[in-house]
């Protein structure tokens, strides 16, 4: 039980890496390094952000292809279908009926400019 | 033999065709599952075309997303809570696990995973202080630092839902109770899954299988998305096997469940769709069949409250 003790007050050291007085009412004013925020003021501020992280998993559900974020438009592009994915309030909308046919003119433009 | 070629192809017709239920004169409500035509199926008992199932459905959850969660409590009387938490003991989740929730709508299954994953992590840690093993101070406080950070271990949990208003409502929830890391919504059709194969280490669907027009290939995208290894769980009503409680059940599904989806929800129709549904679905053993037609192995099921719910469990080897 002791020895608990003992490695939690060391790991606190570790994360303030700086000699801690007494008293939480310091502990508060210092921002912690090692920790992160619990409520960022950026999460509440804009609580539809899209999790880029799901990219990994997410494949288009007719090729099975991976997809691309676009962040003008904030929807997944599968270039090869031409088909666009939206995403509404960070939740992005897999099904194939709501997906948006890129225009073709666009994807006929994009060769000439590049 | 007759009768074993018989066995084959009522087994076969199933696989095939979801659609036809024979009928096999079990009991009160075998007049529910009728033979139905090509391109039909069922939306409790009536008979409409697959696409309309869809809508319909779709349209049902729609209506009752805001008050889906007090509605299951007060048809359940809270049942339902212990219902999920077996089915989460049952799963028992390590550190690390890959979860695929689908038809996961108001976040349910996904925030007792969290739950139960930190919780295992917790218990871990104080194993390895009570025997004593010397954790480097690097352990320790990267230990302290991720529980800040994401979910122990990397575990990851992805809900989808082929509803985007249920989904809405998790996600709320989700951020009134402070679940934020290792959590993804997505919107999807079980049918066709918009992930790549081999993906996930348990795949779970808690009370939405019946809902789904192809229920085959529900469970086919479901193979296909699971790891060698991968668990599929599947928690749905059935059969009550013990006919006083059966009897019981049904008085209660059909005289008070609708008129409390009126009172709270202000819906009779949707919650008439709800009791006729579960009896539409199949009964365990046939649901154990189709689930391994899907490829599945070691498939079992359990049943919960004398056969209301029951869990089938396989896994893909």
């Amino acid at each position: 039980m002791r020895g608990r003790y003992v490695s939690r007050t060391l790991a606190s050291v570790l994360l303030f890496r700086q000699p801690q007085p007494v008293g939480a009412g310091a502990a508060a004013n210092r921002p912690f390094p090692g920790a992160a925020p619990r409520h960022s003021s950026d999460g509440q501020e804009q609580p539809k952000a899209w999790d880029p992280a799901l990219l990994e998993f997410l494949v288009c559900p007719l090729s099975k292809k991976p997809l691309r974020y676009e962040a003008s438009t904030n929807e997944l592009i599968n270039k090869e279908l031409g088909i666009a994915y939206p995403i509404i309030d960070g939740i992005p909308n897999m099904i194939p009926q709501a997906a948006r046919m890129i225009d073709r003119k666009a994807q006929d433009e994009e060769p000439k400019q590049t | 033999m007759a009768a074993s070629i018989g066995a084959v192809g009522c087994r076969a017709l199933h696989s095939r065709r979801h659609g036809k239920l024979l009928s096999i004169g079990r009991g009160l409500f075998s007049g529910a599952r009728c033979l139905v035509a090509e391109g039909e199926t069922h939306f409790g008992f009536q008979n409409v075309s697959e696409t309309e199932k869809g809508e319909k459905v779709y349209h049902v959850f729609e209506s009752v997303a805001k008050k889906y969660d007090i509605m299951n409590d007060s048809m359940s009387l809270g049942v339902h809570r212990l219902w999920k938490d077996i089915l989460l003991h049952q799963m028992n989740p390590y550190p690390g696990t890959q979860l695929l929730d689908v038809a996961g709508g108001t976040g349910d299954i996904a925030f007792r995973f969290i739950n139960y994953v930190r919780s295992q992590w917790e218990y871990q840690i104080k194993q390895k202080l009570k025997s004593h093993q010397n954790l480097s101070w690097q352990e320790i406080s990267k230990s302290y630092q991720e529980e800040e950070l994401k979910l122990p271990g990397g575990s990851q949990v992805v809900v989808c839902d082929i509803n985007k208003e249920m989904l809405k409502v998790g996600k709320q929830k989700a951020q009134h109770l402070g679940y934020s890391e290792g959590l993804s919504w997505v919107v999807g059709n079980a049918e066709e899954l918009p992930f790549n194969d081999n993906k996930f280490d348990v795949y779970t669907i808690a009370f939405g299988i019946r809902n789904v027009t192809h229920i085959d290939q529900a469970l086919q995208e479901a193979y296909r998305v699971l790891k060698p290894g991968g668990r599929f769980l599947c928690l749905e009503f059935s059969q009550v096997n013990n006919p006083l409680i059966s009897r019981l059940y049904d008085l209660y599904s059909f005289q008070v469940i609708p008129v409390l989806g009126e009172i709270i929800a202000g819906d009779w129709k949707s919650y008439q769709y709800l009791v006729e549904s579960i009896r539409r679905f199949p009964a365990q053993e046939e649901f154990k069949a189709m689930v391994e037609d899907a490829g599945f192995l070691k498939v079992e099921y359990r049943n919960l409250t004398s056969g209301i719910v029951a869990i089938h469990s396989g896994f893909k080897l």
